[in-house]
């Protein structure tokens, strides 16, 4: 199963189209970046965190498109009727839509890495390997997310429209609404808490809100290979506020966040594609 | 073993019925074509056989399992084609039948196959370029893989030319031979006809009649008519009076005699030359197309409900319209 829509998909020019393209951005980021008299690793560190910049807003939409079309088009198309033709149950067209549509995402995010080490290199000689490779594990798991959110759509609706418009609601959802200045979610969870309830302030509770999205959950994990100086400001912090951050709000529990976006949109997916109705 | 049988089935969209209360049984090595009007169920009690759907109630069993609770049991030994299917991965023709041969574990050779359903020429273009006669026949060809023990298959001669749906007949013809029972739809009688065992048929959800083809002319008193061109006006012949002869008319220089068996219309022949010049013969019987249409009713395209039960003529119990 995850043999033929893979084949399938080696064959889609747009495929190798936007792989190229993000391969040669990649490259001329880790080529062309230079920071200001800093020392060699230092640029490659800085420059890996504008590649992670790039990334929490791209990767996922690299993972939903790579994958919100596998199960639902196939449903309309009525293709799926020779995927379960043969003695495939539902549960095998499922896992091998994931793991091929896993694959392309997990192969792409890799090339990326390697192109942008190798311009890294090529221009400041050097090549932080931990930092590296600590990020790669990071990214890979950003995009393993959206690829189970993505199949998760898939399978549940029955229309590729369905499909696109839950694949778009998601994007928006999970990034847009973390990173768009006037519109957050740290906002709005402010205003709910303190206005609607008429509680008191309490930032990390706003920040634990925010912690929910897969966003925050990259950023807070890619923290924990950057030297401290480099690390992202991912979460609001009061005037008062001393020490370290609570324990829920750690860079550890960025795991937990992943584990649970991967999990839980599969089984929910599975479920529903499991009972319906396919014609 | 029965290779198909369904208790009670029920399917409902909505407050739409498509199926209804379906008791069907098909026997292991028949040939058994299913038949009915457009919307009439065929395509949904396939898709219940399937588990592309699943039953409102009652139950569905292929091969002695049941339907919901083992498909892919069911489907090592089904071939299938479906309705409605579509190419949409950037695959050739040879890539799929290749796809379907490996995931069966099968042995077959592709191109003995593809020469089977006409498509050797065209095996290594993608798929989703072929007419949609080449789709059904590659469809056609990884539904025979592995030579199952069950065919089914759905409207199989859809965009065929008349000699892919010869080819169709004969590989029906043949699979059966060897003992595969093959279940198919169709609203083309002619193709029925000419391949199968028994014939159910469906209309608006309930299945109206099933019985071997002979017995569906017998039961639905279909009558032959014989038409004699005669010299001279052909009157006080005295056919009236020879066993089995239903009517008779004369329409100027024309006898016409409707008998209750074709195997009168030989009798009525020689008794009506012994008295005048019959100068041509005319015969018909009951072709299938107006038993079909008795049953259904004309499906889409005929009557009103509230007039059917009213205007259907030659039916009786068993045939009736629903």
């Amino acid at each position: 199963m995850a043999k033929k829509d893979f084949r399938g998909a080696r064959r889609s020019r747009s495929l190798w189209a936007v792989a190229t393209l993000l391969g040669l951005v990649t490259a001329l980021i880790g080529y062309s970046y230079e920071a200001y008299q800093a020392t060699p690793t230092t640029s490659v560190q800085r420059m890996f965190s504008q590649l992670v910049l790039l990334l929490m807003l791209l990767l996922p939409i690299v993972a939903l498109v790579a994958s919100y079309m596998s199960i639902a088009g196939e449903r309309e198309s009525g293709g799926v009727k020779f995927l379960l033709s043969v003695p495939n149950t539902r549960r095998d067209v499922f896992v091998g839509k994931f793991v091929s549509r896993l694959g392309i995402v997990c192969a792409g995010v890799v090339f990326m890495f390697v192109t942008a080490a190798a311009g890294g290199y090529a221009r400041n000689g050097t090549l932080p390997l931990t930092l590296v490779a600590g990020l790669l594990a990071m990214t890979l798991l950003y995009g393993s997310v959206f690829v189970s959110i993505a199949i998760a759509v898939s399978s549940a609706v029955a229309a590729r429209s369905r499909a696109i418009a839950a694949a778009v609601g998601s994007y928006f959802v999970l990034v847009l609404l973390f990173v768009v200045p006037g519109l957050s979610v740290f906002m709005i969870a402010q205003w709910v808490h303190r206005t609607l309830l008429g509680m008191e302030a309490n930032l990390d509770l706003y920040n634990a809100v925010t912690y929910v999205s897969p966003l925050t959950a990259y950023r807070k994990g890619t923290n924990m290979f950057f030297p401290d100086e480099m690390e992202q400001r991912v979460f609001q912090r009061a005037a008062d506020a001393s020490g370290d951050l609570p324990v829920y709000l750690s860079e550890e529990v960025s795991l937990l966040v992943f584990a649970v976006w991967l999990v839980v949109p599969l089984a929910v997916g599975y479920l529903r594609f499991r009972g319906a109705d396919l014609q | 073993m029965a290779a198909i049988r369904t208790r009670s089935l029920t399917k409902e969209f909505g407050d739409v019925v498509a199926v209804d209360d379906l008791d069907l049984v098909v026997e292991e090595g028949e040939v058994f074509g299913f038949l009915g009007p457009n919307g009439a169920g065929k395509s949904t009690t396939i898709n219940l056989l399937l588990d592309f759907i699943r039953p409102t109630s009652g139950s569905v069993e292929v091969l002695g399992r049941d339907a919901g609770g083992e498909p892919a049991a069911i489907r090592e030994r089904t071939g299938v084609l479906p309705e409605g299917y579509g190419f949409d991965d950037p695959l050739t023709g040879r890539e799929y039948l290749d796809w379907a041969i490996e995931t069966r574990d099968a042995s077959d050779d592709p191109d003995e196959l593809l020469e089977l359903v006409g498509l050797a020429g065209d095996a290594d273009r993608v798929a989703e370029s072929y007419s949609k006669g080449m789709q059904q026949r590659l469809a056609l060809s990884m539904a025979l893989v592995d030579d199952p023990d069950l065919l089914i298959l759905d409207e199989p001669t859809t965009g065929l030319d008349p000699n892919g749906i010869q080819q169709m007949r004969s590989v029906i013809r043949e699979r059966a031979e060897n003992g595969t029972t093959v279940f198919f739809s169709s609203h083309i009688l002619s193709e029925v006809e000419a391949v199968c065992d028994r014939v159910g048929v469906m209309n608006e959800g309930t299945l109206v009649a099933l019985d071997s083809i002979e017995q569906l002319r017998e039961n639905a008193g279909g009558q032959a008519t014989i038409r004699l061109e005669c010299a001279s006006p052909p009157t006080d012949l005295g056919v009236e009076s020879i066993g089995g002869v239903a009517s008779t008319t004369v329409d100027s220089d024309t006898l016409v005699v409707n008998c209750l068996d074709p195997s009168v219309k030989v009798d009525v022949v020689t008794h009506a030359a012994q008295r005048a010049t019959i100068t041509d013969i005319t015969s018909e019987t009951v072709s299938l197309e107006s038993l079909f249409n008795d049953l259904t009713g004309g499906g889409r395209d005929g009557e009103e409900p509230a007039d059917r039960g009213a205007s259907s003529p030659a039916s009786d119990g068993r045939g009736a319209v629903q």
